[in-house]
């Protein structure tokens, strides 16, 4: 360590009092901007300064992706083959009842790969950086979703990369349902003693309605920000209950951010019909859950005349049958429940082992 | 004999590894934070206005990646860096245990001053954050900073020309 010098700088006093003052009061300012004001500002630094190091991981997240066991890959891609293939008859008929019917085509979500890279710094928790921006059709507000189930949704974008939050922000709310529409809530993210207890409270459930443990809870698909039928988790226990008001039950997350390096985007892609978003597209499916299909809604359908609509449609060819009940699928999408009786649900959905 | 432009070229490097460490590699809480050992021994290097300026644009730089407290680090650090320059008028800072006690202490103050900064969102368990996790954090960056600067050969007993 250099010698001591303690003279140098006393002549100064004055000025350097003003400047640490001037510092101290503008480091105060930047907490009470307005978050457009601190999110342009971290914007810049994160364009110059950061760059570099931000680059650096990106190529390193690349790299730890791209060094995947390709036996695994190609497993993966026979799977998503044949379930393609299986879907493919059932997409011909789908339209051609669409056509019938004189349906339009229903909007689907475009799904936009990222890379999840973490600053890891002091503050920065609840934060991801996705390796996707403007260019490539991401939005403010779109829903951020990994094979497991809804991580998060996007706060900020630029030209190429974004920022989003995960599930464990404070400011995270979702509306959310059981998987058979029975109870209907909000939610939120409860901060535990270590990080990796943070877990997701639903709220707002009505107190005479009891879910099971293990009721699959997803995305509800109101405010118009997430999809319905995102997997959020499932029922742990009941958290609170206000006597004859509602109930709040904790979830077991059906993601750990922590664990994310890989997500999908869900980016509003227009139809070829025109439709602006998928509000109203159920994404279970994907997700590998069903519900029990209300009945109201098929009989009308059902006893519909519908002249030479029966003759067209043709028996689809190695498509696999899909249990009625609701169940979430360990095996992942497309791929049936084999024990519907292990379901716990209340009467909807339940979630596998 | 080292010249005193190397000791600070180390003191400014350690910021640079933390962003390498934190940022660049996706280290997280495993890296160690250089960030304040960097400001609280450049602080005493340079003039107090000088080290809030340094304080502050440090700070900044690590609140480009905070959504939940943006500021806090810059506060934070900015006072940090008033601290450590007026802390040459109390101590002279010629022995290793000074140096060991200046870092550790700095560091949690660091924490310390984020966590009262920072909002009730984002604040946690006061005993779990400043009485258990402050000081372990404080204890590994300034045993990592001493040794980095031990192993580079910046620090030592001796005037340097």
């Amino acid at each position: 360590m250099p010698p001591f010098e303690p003279d140098q700088f006393e002549p100064r006093g004055r000025r350097e009092l003003v400047l640490s003052l001037l510092f101290i009061a503008l480091s105060g300012v930047l907490i009470v901007l307005p978050s457009s004001a601190q999110e342009q500002v971290a914007g810049v630094f994160r364009g110059t300064v950061l760059a570099p190091f931000i680059l650096l991981q990106e190529s390193l997240t690349q790299a730890r992706i791209r060094a995947v066991d390709t036996a695994e890959l190609q497993e993966r891609l026979d799977a998503a083959t044949a379930a393609l293939s299986a879907q493919r008859t059932l997409l011909n008929e789908n339209q051609r009842l669409r056509e019938l019917l004189d349906l339009r085509e229903r909007a689907g979500p475009g799904f936009r790969s990222a890379s999840v890279i973490r600053a890891g710094t002091r503050g920065s928790e609840s934060m991801i950086l996705l390796d996707v921006g403007r260019d490539d059709g991401v939005q403010v507000y779109d829903p951020v979703v990994s094979p497991e189930g809804l991580v998060g949704v996007v706060r900020e974008v630029s030209s190429s990369t974004s920022v989003a939050m995960d599930w464990t922000h404070p400011d995270f709310r979702v509306s959310a349902m059981t998987l058979d529409g029975e109870a209907y809530g909000f939610v939120e993210a409860r901060h535990g003693a270590f990080r990796e207890e943070d877990r997701l409270l639903l709220d707002g459930i009505p107190y005479y309605t009891t879910l099971e443990e293990g009721t699959a809870v997803v995305t509800s698909g109101r405010g118009g920000v997430y999809p319905r039928g995102i997997l959020v988790g499932a029922i742990q226990s009941l958290a609170e209950a206000e006597a004859g008001w509602r109930r709040g039950y904790w979830l077991v997350p059906a993601v750990r951010p922590a664990a994310v390096t890989h997500v999908l985007v869900m980016t509003a892609e227009a139809s070829p019909s025109g439709e602006p978003r998928p509000g109203e597209e159920g994404m279970e499916a994907f997700w590998g859950i069903w519900a029990d299909p209300p009945e109201d809604t098929l009989t009308p359908l059902l006893e519909t005349d519908i002249p030479g609509a029966l003759e067209t449609i043709e028996e689809p060819d190695g498509v696999p049958e899909v249990d009625p009940d609701a169940h979430l699928d360990p095996d992942g999408p497309g791929q049936p429940d084999s024990s519907p009786d292990e379901d716990t649900g209340s009467g909807g959905g339940g979630i596998g082992p | 004999m080292r010249p005193l432009g190397f000791y600070r070229f180390i003191l400014c490097m350690l910021p640079v590894v933390h962003f390498l460490l934190h940022v660049g590699l996706g280290m997280g809480r495993v890296a160690p934070d250089l960030l304040a050992v960097g400001l609280l021994l450049l602080a005493r290097e340079v003039r107090t206005g000088t080290a809030a300026g340094i304080g502050f644009f440090l700070g900044l730089t690590e609140d480009a990646f905070s959504l939940l407290a943006f500021g806090a680090n810059a506060l934070a650090c900015t006072l940090l860096g008033v601290v450590g320059s007026r802390s040459r008028e109390l101590f002279v800072g010629e022995s290793l245990l000074f140096l060991v006690s200046y870092l550790l202490l700095g560091t949690w103050l660091r924490a310390a001053l984020h966590w009262v900064v920072a909002g009730d969102d984002v604040r946690r368990d006061a005993v779990r954050t400043l009485v258990i996790e402050g000081p372990i954090d404080a204890g590994y960056a300034a045993l990592v900073g001493v040794l980095l600067l031990v192993v580079t050969g910046a620090w030592r007993r001796e005037p340097s020309t």
